[in-house]
C-alpha cells in the first residue's frame, strides 16, 4: 500500500502505528476479524496480563519459594501488605513468590501438555480422517476406547506408580492421555477438507501424502488447530492441577496446584489465610476464563455465521 | 439400525477388554509387592511371616504364572468375584464397590442430568438474548474456568463454614445410624446437598457454554434465515434451534461423561464423600491393588453403560442415524 | 409436559431446603464419643493376634494385665490385683483380680493367661519372640499364674506386661492354626465378633467408621469405675483439613489429627477446645522424630561426619516454622517421660550437641571436609563430590517442611544436601531396605514403659535381612552397643548397674550420632467441651487423650472413666 512508502509523519504516532498495523491486517481479513472482536481482545489482554505477571513477577521478589520470609503462625498472621503483597503462609512463605513461581510452571505444562496432546490428535486424526477406510476404523475406535476412559483415574494409577515426578513428567504423561478429544475433532475436519479442489488438484499432481497432510489440509486449518490447542492447554492444566491436589503433583519444583494444595492441606481458609487460599487459584482461574473467552471469540471470528455485524 | 447397533457393541466390548486388561497389568507393574508391604508392619518372628505370607498370597490370587492369574482373574470377574482387598482384609471388593457406587448414584446422577436440562435451557436462552449472555455467561467461565476441587473448596467454605448452614464433610454425621428414618433422611440431605450442588454448578456451567455456542450456530445458520424470510414466527425458529442444538450436546454428555465422573474425585475427596472415584484415590494412596482394580474397572463399566445408554437414546432422537443405517439394511 | 420437570425440580429443592432448616438436627450423640485421627481405612479387623487390629481391639475389647499411665509413668494393676513381683530373679508372679470375666459371662482365669502366652510357643506368632527367653507359665490356682524364665529380659518384659492381652482359651483354642493370625473376628466361632473382657465391644463398623459399644455389665465397672460414654465412635478420616473443618463446627470430641492451626483454635475461647497443655508445645510428646543417617555410605560412615551435621541442624526453627510450636525440641539423648529417670547428665555433658553452625564447620574441616573444588561445596576427604538427600513421604507437609529447613541450614555451611519427596510406600521401601542417604522417621521411637524400646528401635541389632523392620534403618553397625543394649534388657529397674549401662549407651550413641533425635512428635489431642468435659489437662491429669491404635491401655481407658457428659 502507498501509504507505506510514504514518509507520513502520522505513522509515528501511537495512533498511527495503530492505524498502520490495522491497514496491514486487513489484508488478512481473518486477523483482522479477530483483533477487533472484543471477546478476543479481552481474552488476549487478560491472558496476556498473566502471562506478563508469571514472567515479571519473579523479578520482583526477593524470597525464594521455600524461603523463609517472616513469621506467619497464626497469632502473628500476615495480611498482604507493602512488603509481602499476597501475604505470607502460616508457615512463613511468601504466597506472592509461590503465585508466580507456581503459574510460571504451570503455564509451562499447560505449553507442553497441549503441545503433545495437539500433536498426537493431530496427527491421528489426519491419518484417519483422510485415508478413510480401514485405518479410520481402527485409529477412531482406539481414539473411542481412549476417550470413554475417564482420565484422571488413568493419570492417578500412572503417576502413583512413577518413582519420582518432575514437573515435566507430569506434562508428558497428561499430555500422553487427554489427546483422543484432538483427534476426534482435526478428523471430521479433514474430512470436510480432502474433497476440496485444492486438495483434490495436489493429489492430482502426485504431492506425497505427508506433504498434501501438511501443506493443504493442516494448513487449512491451522485456525482450527490453534484453538484445539488452547482447549488442551486448559484441559493440561486442570488435569495436572486435579492431581496435584491429589498429592500426585511433582514430587519436586513448584507448581500452582501443589501452593493450591498446600494451602487446602493446611486449613488456610478455615484459619482465616484468605490471601493464601484464594489469590494463587484465583490467577490460575483468570489465566483459564481468559482462554475461555479468546476461544469464543474466535469461534465467532472463524465461523463467519457467527459474526455479529 | 441394526448395524449402527452392532458396530458401537464391538467398539464397547473392545473398550471392555482392553480396560480390564490394562486393569490386571497396572498393580502388577509397579515396583514392589503388595503382600510385601503389608507385611512391613508384621513384627513377630520369621516364621510366622512365612507363614502369613502364604497364607495371604493363597487369599489374593496371586500364586501361580501371570498367564495363569490373568486367566484367573477374568473367570472371576465373569462370576462378578473382584477378589479381596488388601487393606480391608478379608472384605471382598465387590461388597466394597457396591458401597461406594449407591453414593455415586445420589450425587453424580442428578448432578449431572439436572445440570445438563438447565444448563441447555440457560444456554439456550443466552444464545438468542444478548442481556444474558452478557451477564450470566461470564459467571458460567468463572465456573467452568476453576479447578473442581478449588470450586468445591470455597462452597465448603462459604455454605459450611462461614454460613453454617450445611456440614463441611462426609456422608452422614456422627451419632447417626444408617435407617430409613426421618431424622436420617434429614441428615442424610443436609450432608449430600454441598457435593450435589458443586457438582451441579460446575456441570452447568459447562452445558450452557456448549447449548449457547450451538444456538447461536443454529439461529445464523442458512435455514433459519430461509424460515426467517419466509416469515416464521421467532418461537418455531428458536425451536428449530433448540432441537437441532441439542444433538450435538447429547453426544457432548456421552465424551464427556467419564470426565465428569473423574473429576468428581477431587470433590469427593474434599468432602470426605463416598464414591468409586475417591474409593480409587484412597486404595491407589493404601496400595490396595485389588480395590484399584475393582473401583477402575466399575468406574469404566459405568461410564460405558451411561454411553450406550445415550447411544441408544441418540438413535431415536437423531433421525439422520435412523435413516442411514435403515436404508443401508 | 414442558414445565412438568420444572415444578418437580422447584418441589425437590423446596424440600430439601425446609428439610435442612426447618429441623436443626442435634444428632442424637450425647451418649457418644466422637473420635478421629486414629483409622485411615475402613475398619476391618478384631482380631487381637492380627498384626494391625482396629484401634481399640486392644484396651477396650481386650484387656492386658496391666494398663501403663504413660504420662504419668506408673503401672496400673488391671486384670492383675497389684503390681506384679520377681519372686525370684527369674520369676515373675500374677495374682489376677477375682472379678474379671468374659462377655460371654465365663470367669477369666490364670488359665487363660498361661493359654495366651502358650498360643504363642506352640504357633508363630507376633509374640513368638518372647519365648527365647520364656521358659514357662504356669498357674499356680485360678487366680495365680507364674512365669519362668531362661534369662529374663526385665525391661522388655515391662512393656509385655501392658501390650499382650488376654484372650479367652475357650474360644480361641477352636480357630485353626492358619486362622488364627488372619482371622478378621470371631462371629464364626462364638456368634459375636468380640469375645474380650473390656469395657466396650464391637458395635458396627461401616468403611466410614467404627462404633464400640459399652459392656453395661462390665467387670470392672465396681472396681476402676463406669465409663461414661456409651458409644465410641472412631471416624475414618482422609486429610487432617477435613477434619480441622469438622472440628470447628463442633462435630468431633476428640480430634488425634495433626490439626493446622492448633494454637489459634486452642487459644480461640469461641471454639471451646481444650489441649493438654494451655500453651506451647499444647500436646504431651508421643514419640522422636529422628534425622537417620545411611551409615553404609561414603561421608555418612564417618561419625565426624554425623557429629558435625547434628551441631548445623537448628531444631528451634523447625518447631516454630514447620509446627507453629506444638512440638518441643527433643533432648540430645532423645529421651522423654518416663524414659529420663535414666537419662545421664554426664553423657550430655561431655558429648552432647546443640545448634552451633561454627562448631559444626570446625568439625568438617577438621575432619577433612573441604571445599576442594572451588565450586562452594564442600567435598569428601578424598576429593569427591558429596551430595545427599534427605528423604520422607511426599505430602507430609510438616515433615516436608521440616527437611527444608534443614536442608537450608547444612547447604549453609557447605553440605551439598536436598530435601526429597517421595511417595510413602516408596519411601518405605527405601527405608526398610537402607536405600536412601538421609530420611526422617519415628515409627520405632514410640513411648513405653522402658527406654530399652527406644535404644532398640535407634539401634536395633536386627540389621542383617534385606528388610530392616525393628528400626535403625541406617543400618548402624556397633556390636558393643548392642551388646549394652542387650545387657541394659537383662537388667531389672532400680540397680546401679542398669544406670551405668544406661549412660554407655548414650555415650556412644552422642558420639557415633547414628540418628539425630530432632524435635518430639506430638499426641495429638484437641478435645470439645461441647459434649464431654473433665478430659485429661495438666490441671487435671486424669489420663492420656489418644485414640490410636494401641494406646488405649495407656491411659485413654482411663480417661473414658473420668470423662462427664455436658448437660
Amino acid at each position: 500500500m502507498a501509504e507505506e512508502k510514504t514518509g507520513n509523519p502520522e505513522q509515528y504516532t501511537s495512533q498511527g502505528i495503530l492505524k498502520t498495523v490495522f491497514s496491514r491486517l486487513k489484508r488478512n481479513e481473518n486477523l483482522y476479524l479477530a483483533f477487533t472482536n472484543p471477546k478476543v481482545v479481552f481474552g488476549i489482554s487478560l491472558f496476556s496480563a498473566v502471562l506478563l505477571f508469571a514472567l515479571l513477577g519473579p523479578y520482583f521478589t526477593e524470597y525464594g519459594i521455600n524461603e523463609f520470609a517472616g513469621i506467619g503462625s497464626p497469632a502473628s498472621r500476615a495480611a498482604p501488605s507493602g512488603e509481602h503483597p499476597f501475604g505470607l503462609t502460616m508457615q512463613g512463605y511468601d504466597v506472592f513468590t509461590r503465585t508466580v513461581h507456581g503459574l510460571r510452571a504451570t503455564i509451562l505444562v499447560g505449553f507442553v501438555g497441549g503441545l503433545i496432546a495437539s500433536f498426537i490428535g493431530l496427527i491421528i486424526g489426519l491419518i484417519a480422517g483422510y485415508r478413510g477406510g480401514m485405518v479410520d476404523e481402527f485409529l477412531m475406535g482406539l481414539t473411542n476406547v481412549f476417550l470413554t476412559f475417564p482420565q484422571l483415574p488413568i493419570l492417578i494409577v500412572v503417576a502413583a506408580y512413577l518413582p519420582y515426578r518432575g514437573i515435566i513428567h507430569m506434562a508428558v504423561l497428561v499430555g500422553l492421555v487427554i489427546w483422543p478429544w484432538t483427534a476426534r475433532a482435526v478428523r471430521s475436519q479433514t474430512m470436510s477438507l480432502k474433497n476440496e479442489e485444492h486438495v483434490a488438484l495436489s493429489r492430482i499432481s502426485a504431492n506425497s501424502t505427508p506433504r498434501i497432510l501438511i501443506e493443504d489440509i493442516a494448513a487449512n486449518m491451522f485456525s482450527y488447530i490453534f484453538m484445539v490447542f488452547i482447549l488442551q492447554y486448559m484441559g493440561t492444566i486442570m488435569a495436572t492441577v486435579g492431581l496435584e491436589f491429589l498429592g500426585l503433583g511433582p514430587t519436586r519444583g513448584v507448581s500452582l496446584g501443589l501452593v493450591m494444595q498446600h494451602a487446602v492441606q493446611s486449613g488456610a481458609l478455615y484459619l482465616g489465610y484468605w490471601w493464601w487460599g484464594i489469590l494463587p487459584g484465583l490467577f490460575l482461574m483468570l489465566m483459564i476464563f481468559s482462554l475461555y473467552f479468546l476461544n469464543t471469540g474466535m469461534d465467532e471470528v472463524f465461523n463467519p455465521e457467527l459474526r455479529e455485524l | 439400525m441394526g448395524k449402527y447397533f452392532g458396530k458401537k457393541l464391538i467398539i464397547y466390548i473392545i473398550t471392555f477388554f482392553i480396560a480390564v486388561t490394562i486393569n490386571w497389568l497396572a498393580p502388577r507393574f509397579i515396583p514392589g509387592d503388595p503382600v510385601t508391604s503389608l507385611l512391613a508392619q508384621y513384627q513377630g518372628p520369621a516364621a510366622g511371616r512365612q507363614m502369613l505370607e502364604t497364607r495371604l498370597r493363597t487369599l489374593f490370587g496371586l500364586e501361580g504364572s501371570l498367564i495363569q492369574q490373568y486367566i484367573n482373574f477374568w473367570a472371576n470377574l465373569l462370576r462378578g468375584d473382584l477378589g479381596r482387598s488388601i487393606l480391608q482384609f478379608p472384605r471382598e471388593v465387590s461388597e466394597i464397590v457396591k458401597n461406594n457406587i449407591i453414593y455415586d448414584i445420589a450425587v453424580l446422577l442428578p448432578a449431572i442430568s439436572l445440570s445438563w436440562i438447565v444448563g441447555n435451557k440457560i444456554g439456550a436462552m443466552a444464545g438468542e438474548n444478548e442481556k444474558i449472555d452478557r451477564y450470566i455467561m461470564p459467571l458460567f467461565y468463572g465456573f467452568v474456568s476453576s479447578p473442581y476441587f478449588w470450586f468445591a473448596i470455597i462452597v465448603v467454605f462459604v455454605f459450611a463454614h462461614s454460613l453454617g448452614w450445611f456440614p463441611t464433610a462426609r456422608a452422614y454425621g456422627a451419632g447417626v445410624r444408617p435407617a430409613f428414618t426421618l431424622n436420617f433422611i434429614i441428615v442424610f440431605l443436609r450432608h449430600w446437598f454441598l457435593p450435589f450442588f458443586t457438582m451441579f454448578l460446575v456441570g452447568l456451567g459447562q452445558w450452557s457454554i456448549g447449548m449457547r455456542n450451538m444456538v447461536i450456530y443454529e439461529i445464523e445458520s442458512n435455514y433459519a434465515n430461509y424460515l426467517r424470510s419466509l416469515g416464521a414466527r421467532q418461537k418455531l425458529i428458536r425451536n428449530y434451534a433448540f432441537r437441532n442444538g441439542v444433538l450435538p450436546q447429547v453426544t457432548g454428555l456421552a465424551i464427556q461423561l467419564g470426565q465428569i465422573v473423574s473429576g468428581a474425585i477431587t470433590v469427593q475427596v474434599v468432602f470426605d464423600y463416598p464414591g468409586l472415584g475417591r474409593l480409587m484415590y484412597q486404595a491407589v494412596q493404601q496400595q490396595d491393588f485389588f480395590v484399584l482394580q475393582g473401583a477402575f474397572l466399575s468406574l469404566i463399566l459405568m461410564v460405558l453403560a451411561a454411553n450406550f445408554l445415550i447411544d441408544i437414546i441418540y438413535m431415536f432422537i437423531d433421525p439422520r442415524i435412523r435413516l442411514s443405517y435403515s436404508e443401508e439394511e | 409436559m414442558k414445565s412438568h420437570w420444572k415444578t418437580w425440580l422447584i418441589v425437590m429443592l423446596a424440600v430439601v431446603f425446609t428439610m435442612t432448616f426447618a429441623f436443626t438436627v442435634r444428632a442424637d450423640r450425647a451418649d457418644t464419643l466422637v473420635t478421629t485421627g486414629a483409622i485411615w481405612a475402613p475398619p476391618s479387623n478384631w482380631n487381637p493376634l492380627y498384626f494391625a487390629p482396629e484401634p481399640g481391639t486392644v484396651g477396650l475389647a481386650y484387656e492386658p494385665l496391666f494398663h501403663y499411665n504413660a504420662i504419668e509413668g506408673e503401672y496400673i494393676p488391671w486384670l492383675a490385683a497389684e503390681e506384679g513381683a520377681w519372686i525370684e530373679d527369674d520369676v515373675f508372679h500374677v495374682e489376677l483380680r477375682a472379678e474379671p470375666e468374659w462377655h460371654d459371662g465365663q470367669t477369666l482365669t490364670a488359665q487363660d493367661v498361661v493359654f495366651t502366652f502358650e498360643l504363642a510357643e506352640e504357633y508363630n506368632l507376633e509374640y513368638t519372640y518372647l519365648w527365647n527367653y520364656l521358659e514357662e507359665v504356669t498357674a499356680l490356682n485360678d487366680r495365680e499364674v507364674e512365669f519362668h524364665f531362661d534369662t529374663p529380659n526385665y525391661q522388655e518384659w515391662k512393656q509385655v506386661l501392658y501390650e499382650i492381652p488376654i484372650i479367652p482359651e475357650h474360644i480361641f483354642s477352636e480357630i485353626p492354626e492358619e486362622d488364627l493370625q488372619t482371622i478378621s473376628d470371631l462371629s464364626e466361632f462364638a456368634g459375636q465378633e468380640v469375645v474380650g473382657s473390656g469395657p466396650y465391644t464391637y458395635d458396627d463398623a461401616t468403611p466410614d467408621r467404627m462404633i464400640w459399644q459399652r459392656v453395661d455389665n462390665w467387670w470392672g465397672n465396681e472396681v476402676h469405675g463406669e465409663p461414661a460414654p456409651r458409644f465410641i465412635e472412631i471416624l475414618v478420616t482422609d486429610a487432617n483439613h477435613i477434619v480441622l473443618g469438622m472440628v470447628l463446627q463442633e462435630q468431633i470430641d476428640l480430634s488425634n489429627n495433626f490439626l493446622p492451626g492448633t494454637p489459634s483454635i486452642a487459644e480461640n475461647p469461641g471454639y471451646n477446645i481444650t489441649t493438654y497443655y494451655d500453651g506451647p508445645p499444647y500436646h504431651v510428646p508421643d514419640n522422636t522424630a529422628m534425622l537417620f543417617f545411611n551409615t553404609q555410605e561414603k561421608g555418612l560412615d564417618d561419625a565426624d561426619f554425623r557429629r558435625a551435621v547434628s551441631f548445623a541442624i537448628n531444631p528451634e526453627e523447625i518447631v516454630e516454622r514447620a509446627y507453629e510450636h506444638t512440638v518441643e525440641k527433643a533432648d540430645p539423648t532423645g529421651l522423654f517421660g518416663g524414659w529420663l529417670d535414666y537419662r545421664s547428665e554426664d553423657a550430655v555433658d561431655e558429648y552432647g550437641f546443640e545448634y552451633d553452625p561454627d562448631t559444626a564447620v570446625t568439625k568438617l574441616e577438621e575432619a577433612g571436609y573441604t571445599d576442594t573444588t572451588g565450586d562452594g561445596w564442600r567435598n569428601h576427604p578424598d576429593g569427591d563430590d558429596l551430595s545427599y538427600q534427605i528423604e520422607v513421604p511426599a505430602g507430609w507437609s510438616d515433615w516436608e517442611d521440616s527437611v527444608r529447613i534443614i536442608a537450608e541450614q547444612l547447604r549453609d555451611i557447605g553440605l551439598n544436601v536436598e530435601p526429597n519427596f517421595v511417595d510413602f510406600s516408596i519411601y518405605e521401601d527405601n527405608m526398610l531396605t537402607a536405600n536412601f542417604d538421609m530420611l526422617i522417621n519415628n515409627f520405632t521411637t514410640g513411648k513405653s514403659g522402658t527406654p530399652y524400646t527406644y535404644w532398640d528401635g535407634v539401634a536395633s541389632d536386627q540389621i542383617y535381612d534385606e528388610q530392616a523392620t525393628q528400626g535403625n534403618y541406617g543400618r548402624y553397625e556397633n556390636e558393643e552397643l548392642f551388646e549394652y543394649i542387650d545387657l541394659f534388657n537383662r537388667m531389672p529397674d532400680g540397680e546401679a548397674a542398669a544406670y551405668r549401662v544406661a549412660e554407655d549407651i548414650q555415650e556412644i550413641l552422642l558420639q557415633d550420632m547414628p540418628s539425630v533425635p530432632l524435635w518430639y512428635n506430638g499426641a495429638w489431642a484437641v478435645m470439645s467441651e461441647v459434649y464431654w468435659t473433665n478430659w485429661p489437662t495438666e490441671h487435671n491429669p486424669t489420663g492420656f487423650p489418644l485414640s490410636w491404635g494401641g494406646d488405649w491401655q495407656l491411659g485413654t481407658v482411663q480417661m473414658l472413666l473420668e470423662l462427664e457428659p455436658i448437660e
